[in-house]
């Protein structure tokens, strides 16, 4: 083969790659190339539009060029030595090549213009044409839901300013609304992008930025087998409700970190696309697609998690509790004297019925691990960061009302389950270096974050019962984060 | 040196130097101080040459490093701090230290041979602006040994991620290297540009008009002229973000009201001319090669030249496609688009002209020519990438991804560094006066070719399918795995080739095997190809009288009034000067200050920041000593008398 036939073969075979990739519908996670929502279609329409323009012009401009190596080679030493016409320009042809390159980019400018006002705008519901052209109902729009998106050094804040509630790193929202998203910072410049809905926008510090999608239900709701034929899913396959913990079951079922991906349609993968710092790879998060009903319920579920009001009281002698009714009252048996449960009603209590387990009015409200895991969460001083109420930006953390119906740790980034919290607890730096989750490393070696962390045992230096010592201590603190893990886990 | 009958003894009035702590070198001067006090052009071109490859192997093993790790999800081969360091590294590396001084190599060098001068205008300038771009990598590579290490910033540095309160590693030292290595190499560029447009102005030989130029030396004039206009915007920014870390100035603090967008305007409306500045020079080199490979003039000569200074004139008018998803509203962001898909235009005429050279030439597939082949069909992709960037809609999904790190290495290593390697095989023949291994070259070119497009074609699709820019790592269960695998076996395949090319290069300066190459060995078209290989310390005996475009092909085929002239010879003879030592001087002055200003903050005993200025001073103190030396130490020099032929 001679060597100037390398470039063609290589330059087809990476063409005939780029048109089967172009074209193909890998589902993957996070595939712009996998549209579900309006926006991001239209993205992709205009995309595949300049492919095609592309490899049209690539075509002609490269098929040019190789006619002319091929004809006008010089094909023996003789024909090298010759003297071709010393023609230099030939100024219709140069004309004519301009103005077909102006037209081709004509072609491509409409749609961009188009696209660039749908990216920006949501459509007025009074508008009745482009309604009818984007094929969009009234109640999709006037019912848009806003969320305030907030960007922090490495997880994301959502604010759902209608309903007065808070949530960090899983997107919910209702499949057949409007969704306007409103992006700001709090430290440096990060960008939400979550490809199978509407492309990216950057979060700037000291800037509002806005964008906004609506999901396709069709979409979400076909799929395709094996063998590539489409077939239809029902909606509890497709999007399982999250406010009753289906669709982390869901997902924990279907989809295993350490395998290959298999789609719960309704959740769907984003990420932080603008360079934030160390941990800035580890900076995901998911948006999970909801019923309108199941989201009906999942606000109202989250409004009651976070509504201070409905907060148990301690137990108060000179109250009536009616059955079911849930107090904070000591329990001794706990940890020491001092320590305190929740209590729910078995039956209707009178005044003066302190709750004890004895008296058969009472019951448990929570395990004994959870009980000791909430001491612990305070003794920790994790509320410093993380909010279980409506505090939303101002908290350093995520927020973590009803954590135990979240899918994914640590910003999208694992399974949030007890092996992965716990790895989590224990010193998070190991998974996500980077992240501002305090360790207390190097500062406070007493302080109750440094109490999940197994201590090192040295097998060569350490006495035997050096060794026992370390190991009673590691045990010990194994069950700590066991117990932590369970009153997180259980907060559902 | 061969001398004519000597009819005239050279004046010795203007010959002596008045300094005595720093007597200009004269005419004998050999080894090590001849290369450190140098002023001739082809010598300090030589050394832009061999500095700027020696970055590019660097920040080849930085690139390396990075593939290495994307191999597969969750490497550990860096750590996510050491992987952002890289990527910064290996942009800045690759930007501003590779391809920009491997341009001023090629200006250096050939521009004052392609227009028939003895030199440029500066001289002593263009040694300045050789040390200040060495003092400038010098800077930015000691990072690594200092507080914080490299820079973990981005070569675009965007602004809050630069301040001092996001700092990832306490007194993070490494964005203040990045700062003044920046500053240094806008001070070393910007010298020679001005040297050159003065050079391309003035000192072109009788008859060589504007319009006769060859390509190339009309794009050392836009890109001169594109960096003394686009420069000001970074050195701007760069200062106020210097203020802000070491002084505590607000520009960019959006806390205190400062913009992190000004920081992106300023730094793009220097860096997107910048892209230009990196393209063009290579744009220029294809223009010289085709036409000699073709046995054809340049198709629609005046079409390029024009073509040229339009996409250089609104390369200034586009910056803000680089900011499409940070919310600058629909005008903007449809002004800026359409404006974008604009200047493919000027871009599609230069290779429509490309292919109208080839067009009824005969064609031969030397390693210049393959290389510049190359160049036209990657670039080709590179731009049509870019045309689809310049859509908004679609650059909300491209941008930060990897699709854009396919386009713009298309740009800069299938476009600019193919380009250049085109240069080296078809000018070291003129510096070394060797032929290089055609077949070597051939395999080399294979390399590359190969090599380059399993690296980035893959991450077109990478990119699609989801993987963002500038992440150390990626989760399984994405797909992302079987693709950066090709991607970084490509990697290591560019890197072997770009190494045999490097070693084959340094080889022929080396080798006394190779056969010589002879005045004209491709049978070239342009002024240089008239001298000998390699070109004598004096450049052209006589200056020539330029009499049409392509003047060495004329001389050979042309018809006889197209043939050039010489100067008639004068008792003057060639008038050379003295080597200095004052820029050499000068740079050490600029690096000591830049040093100082660098490490002037210290803690005392109680913790009080302690600011000690003096290092610095005495730097500046010696740059402006440098500077005054350079004034009053005389023009002196020596005449040279070759004969007619000795050039």
């Amino acid at each position: 083969m001679h060597p100037r036939h390398i470039p063609r073969i290589v330059l087809s075979f990476f063409l005939f790659i780029f048109l089967f990739g172009g074209c193909s519908r890998v589902d993957h996670k996070q595939s712009a190339l996998d549209p579900k929502g309006l926006v991001a279609q239209s993205q992709y329409d205009i995309f595949i539009l300049s492919v095609w323009i592309t490899i049209f012009l690539f075509c002609a401009v490269g098929g040019c060029l190789l006619y002319v190596l091929l004809k006008y080679r010089a094909k023996n030493q003789e024909e090298a030595m010759e003297i071709p016409s010393q023609s230099h320009g030939n100024s219709k042809i140069e004309s004519f090549l301009i103005l077909a390159s102006t037209v081709i980019l004509v072609i491509l400018a409409v749609p961009t213009l188009q696209g660039i006002v749908l990216m920006n705008k949501v459509p007025d519901p009074d508008d009745e044409a482009t309604l009818t052209r984007l094929n969009l109902d009234r109640e999709q729009i006037e019912g848009a839901i806003t969320v305030n998106v907030t960007g922090k050094r490495y997880f994301w804040v959502f604010e759902y300013p209608q309903f007065g509630i808070v949530t960090a790193n899983e997107l919910v929202f209702p499949v057949s609304k409007a969704i306007r998203i409103n992006l700001t910072s709090e430290d440096v410049i990060h960008s939400f992008w979550l490809p199978k809905l509407a492309g990216k926008m950057d979060l700037m510090p000291g800037h509002e930025n806005f964008m906004w999608f609506i999901a396709d239900q069709e979409k979400i709701l076909s799929r395709t087998d094996r063998d590539g034929n489409p077939y239809k899913t029902d909606v509890p396959t497709a999007m399982p409700a999250v406010f009753d913990g289906s669709m982390r079951d869901a997902v924990f079922a279907k989809q295993d970190f350490n395998a290959t991906f298999e789609p719960v349609g309704g959740v769907f993968y984003g990420q932080c696309a603008e360079f934030c710092g160390n941990s800035h790879a580890y900076m995901s998060f998911r948006g999970l697609a909801q019923t309108d009903e199941d989201f009906g319920l999942w606000v109202e579920r989250l409004q009651t998690a976070q509504n201070p009001n409905l907060k148990p009281s301690k137990w108060n002698s000179s109250s009536e509790y009616p059955k079911g009714s849930i107090v904070i009252a000591k329990d001794e048996s706990l940890i020491d004297e001092n320590s305190e449960r929740e209590y729910r009603a078995v039956t209707d209590v009178k005044k003066g019925n302190e709750p004890s387990f004895s008296s058969g009015a009472w019951e448990k409200l929570h395990s004994d691990d959870y009980e000791i895991g909430k001491t612990i969460f305070e003794s920790a001083q994790c509320g410093q960061c993380h909010a279980l109420d409506r505090t939303g930006i101002g908290s350093k953390g995520p927020n973590l009302t009803l954590f135990g119906l979240r899918t994914s740790l640590a910003a999208g980034w694992m399974r949030n389950d007890r092996p992965n919290l716990i790895k989590w607890l224990q010193n998070s730096q190991d998974i996500k270096f980077g992240n501002l989750m305090w360790n207390g490393e190097g500062v406070d070696d007493k302080h109750g974050v440094r109490s999940f962390q197994p201590i090192p045992i040295d097998e060569v230096n350490d006495s035997p019962l050096k060794k026992e010592e370390k190991r009673l201590l590691n045990e010990e603190k194994k069950v700590r984060v066991n117990q932590l893990v369970t009153y997180l886990l259980e907060q559902s | 040196m061969a001398t004519e009958s000597v009819k005239y003894v050279a004046p010795e009035t203007d010959t002596k130097t008045s300094s005595k702590v720093f007597p200009r070198p004269g005419q004998n001067t050999t080894g090590i101080v001849n290369w450190l006090t140098t002023i001739d052009h082809k010598k300090i071109g030589l050394m832009y040459g061999l500095a700027s490859l020696s970055f590019l192997l660097i920040g080849g093993l930085e690139a390396l490093l990075i593939r290495t790790q994307l191999w597969s999800h969750n490497m550990e081969v860096l750590s996510n701090r050491q992987y952002n360091q890289m990527f910064t590294m290996h942009g800045t590396t690759m930007v501003f230290l590779v391809i920009m001084p491997m341009s001023a190599a090629f200006f250096n060098y050939l521009m004052p041979l392609q227009i028939g001068a003895r030199d440029v205008a500066f001289p002593r300038m263009n040694t300045l602006s050789l040390w200040c771009f060495i003092a400038g990598g010098i800077i930015l590579n000691l990072s690594w040994f200092f507080t914080g290490g490299a820079p973990a910033i981005g070569w675009f540095g965007y602004a809050p991620l630069t301040d001092n309160r996001f700092a990832e590693v306490l007194m993070d030292m490494g964005p203040d290297f990045w700062i003044f290595s920046l500053q240094v190499l806008g001070i070393a560029s910007l010298l020679a540009s001005f040297n050159f447009i003065t050079t391309i102005i003035n000192m072109r030989a009788p008859g060589m008009t504007m319009m006769r130029m060859p390509l190339f030396t009309w794009m050392t004039l836009f890109v001169s002229f594109l960096l003394i206009l686009a420069l000001p915007a970074i050195a701007i920014a760069l200062a106020e973000l210097m203020f802000d870390r070491s002084y505590g100035t607000n520009f960019f603090d959006f806390l205190e009201g400062g913009k992190p967008h000004l920081w992106q305007h300023l730094f793009w409306i220097f860096g997107h001319p910048e892209v230009y500045i990196l393209i063009l020079p290579a744009m220029g080199i294809v223009s010289e090669i085709i036409p000699v490979f073709s046995r054809k003039p340049l198709f629609g000569y005046g079409l390029i030249v024009f073509s040229g200074a339009i996409i250089g004139f609104m390369g200034f008018a586009v910056w803000s496609h680089h900011m499409f998803t940070t919310g600058m509203g629909i005008v903007a962001t449809s002004a800026f688009s359409i404006l974008t898909m604009l200047i493919a235009i000027p871009t599609g005429v230069k290779i429509f002209n490309w292919i109208g050279t080839m067009w009824g030439g005969r064609i031969r597939f030397d390693p210049p020519m393959l290389f510049a082949l190359g160049f036209i069909t990657m670039f080709m992709i590179g731009g049509f990438t870019g045309i689809m960037h310049s859509s908004v809609p679609i650059d909300a999904q491209h941008q930060d991804t990897y699709f854009v790190v396919a386009h713009f290495h298309y740009v800069l290593i299938g476009g600019a560094l193919f380009g250049l390697f085109a240069g080296f095989y078809f000018w070291l023949p003129k510096i070394t006066g060797k032929m290089m291994n055609k077949s070597l070259g051939k395999f080399v070119f294979t390399l590359m070719f190969i090599g380059f497009n399993l690296t980035f074609f893959p991450m077109h699709y990478l990119g699609m399918i989801g993987q963002p820019r500038r992440t150390h790592t990626y989760n399984l269960g994405h797909g992302f795995e079987t693709w950066n695998q090709i991607a970084t076996i490509g990697s290591f395949i560019l890197g072997i080739g770009v190494f045999i090319g490097f070693l084959q290069f340094v080889h022929s300066f080396c080798s006394k095997k190779l056969k010589p190459a002879g005045k004209n060995p491709w049978d070239a078209r342009t002024l240089e190809w008239t001298l000998s290989s390699p070109v004598k310390e004096h450049n052209f005996a006589r200056t020539p009288i330029i009499k049409a475009r392509d003047q060495a092909w004329e001389n050979n085929y042309g018809p006889p009034e197209n043939h050039s002239e010489k100067v008639p010879l004068d008792d003057h003879g060639v008038h050379m000067p003295d080597r200095s030592w004052t820029p050499l001087l000068s740079g050490i002055g600029l690096l000591t200050m830049v040093l100082g200003l660098l490490f002037h903050l210290s803690l005392d005993q109680s913790g009080e920041v302690v600011r000690d200025y003096t290092v610095a001073i005495v730097g500046g103190v010696i740059f402006i000593l440098g500077v005054i030396l350079w004034a009053v130490e005389g023009g002196g020099g020596y005449h040279l008398f070759p004969k007619e032929e000795d050039e």
